[in-house]
């Protein structure tokens, strides 16, 4: 059984970085790449291998409602992948990066118990289990944003602690009322207990979860945190915050909820598909205006997060794969301009796009797969982004609901106009731009290039035979809806 | 397996692009030669036996339509001239990445022109969007950076128009499951409203059409003058108007007063762009907004709903790409010659570029709509097609179709004007010194530009007997529509005729007059400065003061006309509102949490 090891893998590399790597860095490296690297094979495995099945496996033989059971299906074993790609090009884009602060072991050790924190969250069938794991991964967040050891590095992490403690009060209560009406903390337990139970009673629920998970998911107007806290930490945990975090401990853990636990009510899948529209329209009105390159990033994770919401809010089939797709791709592109702004702060010592200058001849790889993810991110064919933003479109008119996709439409425009914008001053400028002799060595750039390849080859998987084996397993476990209570329930 | 001369017509300028990155250069422009020069092949096979549509994924993605063989007819004719011309003399930086992208935009056009399939036609015109920002990326002046971004935010941003247009086509009409068949839709419903509005957003903005023609201008300026005849010269022109026509008379059906919104803004943009080129400085810019001014009369023509302007549309779409492609080229050759695009710099050049000089002569001649050259027959069509149109409709409507008429003759003039300007500029008046050493252009200009002056004349002289039964007429018939007898007045051997009979006269009295001195300019006894030299730029100077036209023109300087500008600041205006409300104050923020929250509760 290799459900446990998703977690016992990180968390044990975690433990032995402190414990054997001590003050030597390289072992540090070392161990967290292996450990990644197994956890990339065995995602990629599951996923290959697992289709359709849906596996549950009891943590020490306790049956529920006793012991804490860890679920594996096709959603699953999909995010596990997508944790595990893109902490894999972070830490190898950390390497020589993290040198250039102040590197040490310790950073490889919270990076672990990072990834351990989010595997956690996707594995485990135990709502209180969930709340742990989330914990795990923002505590170790927030020391991660803190770790450049600045002022106003301190400051975001301040922020982020705060707000994020917020959250967790938020989800704790959801936790005690649901334990309160239905006795239990096993997550398809509670979705058996769920219709025979007061209905305002589980409105408050819906509520409480839909406000904490949706602090984490950075919704509007749950957002205000994320500006600060993705844009001052080092550019590859940046990478992991957009591209990932927000995605695990907000998106995959309200989708678990609303759509197994909770077969997805119309009243709050319409309270997606509003935030949902706000977070986009807002969020990239907020961009547009940006002139620090990270910031400017980390208000389009909110609209982006905002399509997200937006294509499970119509729930259709389409709909569902439209946020499954885009969830995929805006980790891809997401976490490759975090990088690439990563590598021109290198290079340049700012992030401030005014500064900056013409970068093609002296970072043409960066240069180049920054243009290949701001198509991405903007909607152009033939990169990924243009179809999942396809799908949500055509799946939000023939849900009837078309403004909101003449709302995607307008947020996807200005997309293009604040990225032509990072293009434009920030590597095809007509000035020259000052350098400090800093170069970008082959591991950034490896990072770089595999997701830019990625962010191409991923187009693919809207070809029906592709799709039909890499994204429908992951739509039909959420368009199923309490099938999953069924299964894990071994009924 | 059967080769389906659809699909190659997309792969193999596909293959030539990916093989032209290992390919050493001289073998690059052999490559793409061959490569562009094949599919014109397969466009005269498909002329000659029926195409066999192709399918993917269970539904038919590519098939073509006379209308369409009539686009792609010239897109590899326009694409293969323009081919020629840019073998020598690019700038050798780019000349790599040029010949990537040039068979790569050919096969994303032929693309968008042979999907029969509305997602595969949003991707298509997606791509060639792609590639024209990034062809026009490899301009070297100093505003080539801002310009690009302005073109690709209206290009992409119009893309997504395209998409919801396209999106809800579909979704009225549920049967055709994507494809793009004349479905016929009624305008009936706001959806379909908003459908075919947006459609035409997408296709005004490729083609350049009033409002969202302000890109074209400045990309003519400040990308490399070959990327600027090749895209939004000719094929964006081809996408664009082809779009259009589709709109107009395959996925719906309209009455006559959306028409007449059409020709409005066709005429629009016949009248704002020309006026707007009567004062440029520099040559590339003019030449942009006649790129436009033209647009304005294949709209009026295509969109009209009558048989005649239609027809002279499409054929005026034609006209255009060739003579405007042939100005851009020549401009293109003195450019490279001199250094400069800025018509206050150039002049007197005639002498030392001779070919050029007639070839752009013969072009100006076409594009102000001078008989016998062709730009003056489609014009013709435009016109009789329109009056025919006056006939038939309501008082107020005729009024505002005559306004629109009147506006369009007008702008013949001015482009007339306006071309009198630059030829003076460029080729006429006295040569400033440095020029002296000045030669012609390499043959290979030579060449493509005399073969689009020789189409200028002929397509001109033997208009009914070339373009319009070969191309145009097959395309309406097979549209069911009915070409009806216009051609009364207008004979282009007669017209041909009795120019040339004046110009002999003209010629006979400059022979036989009283004997004509050549001298040196004096003035005051003394050579006169450089200051004393007419460039020409200053020809219009006063209708740009007049009164009504100064405050207008003042604001078009100021960009308050450029919709792009306008939405820009807009945008800025707004994402400063929304910045205020993000000072960084933790209990600024932990309120919206607290406010976001109660309104959950509240709502439960």
């Amino acid at each position: 059984m290799i459900i446990p090891y998703f977690i016992i893998i990180p968390l044990l590399a975690a433990f032995l970085i402190t414990l054997i790597a001590g003050e030597k860095d390289d072992w540090a490296i070392i161990l967290s790449i292996i450990a990644v690297i197994s956890l990339l094979i065995l995602s990629l495995f599951s996923y290959i291998t697992m289709h359709t099945e849906t596996l549950s496996y009891y943590m020490s033989s306790w049956k529920i409602p006793v012991g804490i059971v860890l679920v594996q299906d096709a959603l699953t074993s999909f995010m596990l992948v997508l944790v595990s790609i893109i902490s894999l090009t972070s830490l190898i884009f950390s390497i020589s990066y993290v040198r250039n602060l102040s590197g040490d072991w310790k950073y490889y050790s919270l990076f672990m118990l990072l990834v351990a924190g989010m595997n956690g969250v996707i594995i485990t069938g135990d709502l209180f289990n969930l709340f742990v794991f989330v914990e795990i991964s923002i505590f170790a967040a927030y020391a991660l944003v803190a770790y450049g050891g600045k002022a106003e590095e301190f400051e975001a992490s301040f922020k982020y602690a705060v707000m994020g403690s917020v959250s967790s009060t938020i989800v704790l209560l959801g936790i005690a009322v649901t334990y309160s009406a239905t006795s239990t903390l096993t997550l398809a337990k509670i979705g058996e207990q769920l219709p025979s139970i007061n209905s305002s009673i589980k409105l408050w629920i819906g509520g409480l979860f839909v406000a904490g998970f949706g602090l984490k998911a950075a919704a509007m107007p749950f957002h205000a945190w994320l500006p600060d806290a993705h844009s001052s930490a080092p550019a590859p945990i940046s990478a992991m915050l957009s591209g990932i975090l927000i995605k695990i401990l907000g998106m995959y853990v309200l989708v678990r909820i609303f759509f197994n636990i909770f077969d997805a009510p119309q009243f709050f899948l319409n309270i997606f598909l509003i935030i949902g529209s706000i977070s986009m329209i807002a969020g990239v009105f907020l961009a547009v205006g940006q002139w620090d390159f990270k910031r400017l990033l980390a208000y389009h994770s909110i609209s982006q997060m905002g399509y997200i919401f937006l294509g499970f809010g119509l729930s259709t089939t389409l709909g569902i794969l439209g946020g499954v797709f885009h969830l995929l791709n805006h980790a891809l592109f997401k976490s490759l301009l975090f990088y690439n702004a990563g590598a021109v702060e290198t290079v340049t010592g700012t992030r401030d796009l005014r500064k900056l200058g013409n970068l093609t001849r002296i970072i043409p790889t960066t240069s180049n797969t920054s243009m290949i993810a701001s198509l991405a991110i903007s909607g152009i064919p033939p990169f990924n982004g243009f179809f999942s933003k396809l799908i949500i479109i055509i799946a939000a008119i023939e849900a009837n609901q078309p403004v909101y996709a003449l709302i995607a439409v307008i947020g996807s425009i200005l997309t293009l106009a604040s990225f032509m914008k990072v293009q434009r001053y920030g590597f095809r400028s007509e000035k020259k731009a000052d350098v400090n002799g800093k170069s970008i060595d082959w591991k950034m750039n490896f990072a770089m290039i595999t997701l830019a390849v990625l962010c191409v080859a991923t187009s693919l998987m809207i070809i029906p035979g592709i799709r039909e084996i890499a994204l429908d397993p992951v739509v039909d476990v959420l368009q199923n809806r309490t099938l999953y209570i069924q299964l894990v329930m071994g009924k | 397996m059967e080769i389906n001369f659809l699909v190659m017509l997309i792969i193999i300028p596909l293959v030539v692009s990916i093989i032209n990155f290992i390919l050493p250069r001289n073998l690059q422009k052999l490559f793409t030669l061959a490569g562009i020069g094949y599919s014109i092949y397969i466009v005269y096979i498909l002329y000659t036996q029926k195409a066999e549509s192709a399918s993917f994924f269970g539904s038919i993605i590519l098939s073509v339509d006379k209308l369409g063989l009539l686009t792609l007819s010239f897109i590899q004719l326009l694409s293969f001239i323009i081919l020629i011309f840019s073998l020598k003399g690019l700038d050798k930086e780019i000349e790599r990445e040029y010949f990537i992208l040039y068979p790569l935009t050919v096969a994303f056009c032929n693309g968008v022109i042979l999907s029969i399939n509305s997602i595969s036609f949003m991707i298509f015109w997606g791509l060639s969007g792609l590639t024209l920002y990034l062809l026009g990326l490899l301009g070297k002046t100093s505003d080539t950076p801002k310009t690009i971004k302005k073109t690709f935010i209206l290009i992409g941003g119009s893309d997504a128009f395209l998409i919801m247009g396209f999106v809800l086509l579909a979704y009225l009409n549920p049967t055709i499951n994507w494809s793009l068949n004349n479905s016929q839709l009624p305008l009936n419903s706001l959806s379909a409203y908003i459908s075919f509005f947006f459609l035409l957003i997408a296709a005004f903005t490729k083609a350049g059409g009033f409002p969202f023609h302000t890109w074209v201008p400045d990309f003519s300026k400040d990308a490399p003058v070959e990327s600027a005849a090749f895209l939004p010269a000719s094929l964006d022109k081809f996408l664009g108007i082809f779009l259009l026509a589709k709109i107009v008379t395959g996925y719906f059906n309209i009455d006559f007063s959306i028409n007449l919104i059409i020709i409005s803004l066709g005429a629009l943009t016949v009248i704002t762009a020309v006026m707007m080129a009567m004062n440029q400085h520099n040559g590339k810019k003019l030449l942009g907004y006649h790129a436009v001014s033209q647009v304005g009369y294949m709209i009026m023509g295509v969109g009209s709903g009558n048989v005649l302007a239609f027809a002279g549309g499409l054929f005026h779409m034609i006209n255009h790409t060739i003579y405007k492609s042939c100005l851009f080229l020549s401009f293109g050759s003195v450019e490279k010659k001199t250094g400069t695009s800025e018509l206050d710099d150039l002049g007197g050049l005639g002498k030392k570029m001779p070919v050029t000089f007639t070839c752009s002569l013969i072009a100006a001649f076409s594009i102000s709509g001078i008989p016998p050259f062709n730009g003056f027959f489609s014009k013709w069509m435009i016109y009789q097609g329109l009056f025919n149109q006056v006939k038939e409709i309501s008082s107020l409507e005729k009024i505002l179709l005559l306004i629109c008429i009147i506006l369009a003759l007008f702008g013949s003039a001015l482009t007339l004007a306006s071309f009198m300007k630059f030829i003076h500029a460029v080729y006429l008046g006295k040569r400033i010194s440095t020029f002296d050493k000045i030669t012609e252009a390499p043959f290979n200009q030579l060449f493509s530009n005399s073969i689009l002056a020789f189409l200028c004349i002929s397509f001109g002289l033997l208009s009914l007997q070339i373009p319009l039964s070969i191309f145009i007429y097959p395309a309406l018939t097979e549209m069911n529509l009915i070409i009806p007898d216009f051609i009364g007045l207008y004979n282009p051997t007669l017209i041909l005729f009795l120019f040339g009979i004046a110009f002999i006269v003209g010629i006979s009295f400059f022979l036989f007059s009283p004997k004509i001195r050549y001298d040196n300019v004096y003035l005051g006894g003394s050579l006169p400065e450089e200051k004393f030299r007419i460039a020409g730029t200053e020809f219009y100077n006063e209708i740009r003061n007049m009164k009504p036209l100064k405050s207008i023109y003042d604001w078009a300087d100021k960009k308050y006309f450029d919709l792009y500008e306008v939405g820009t600041k807009g945008t800025f205006k707004l994402s400063d509102l929304f910045q205020k409300a993000h000072p960084g104050q933790l209990q600024l923020y932990l309120l919206y949490v607290v406010a976001g929250l109660l309104i959950f509760l509240l709502l439960i």
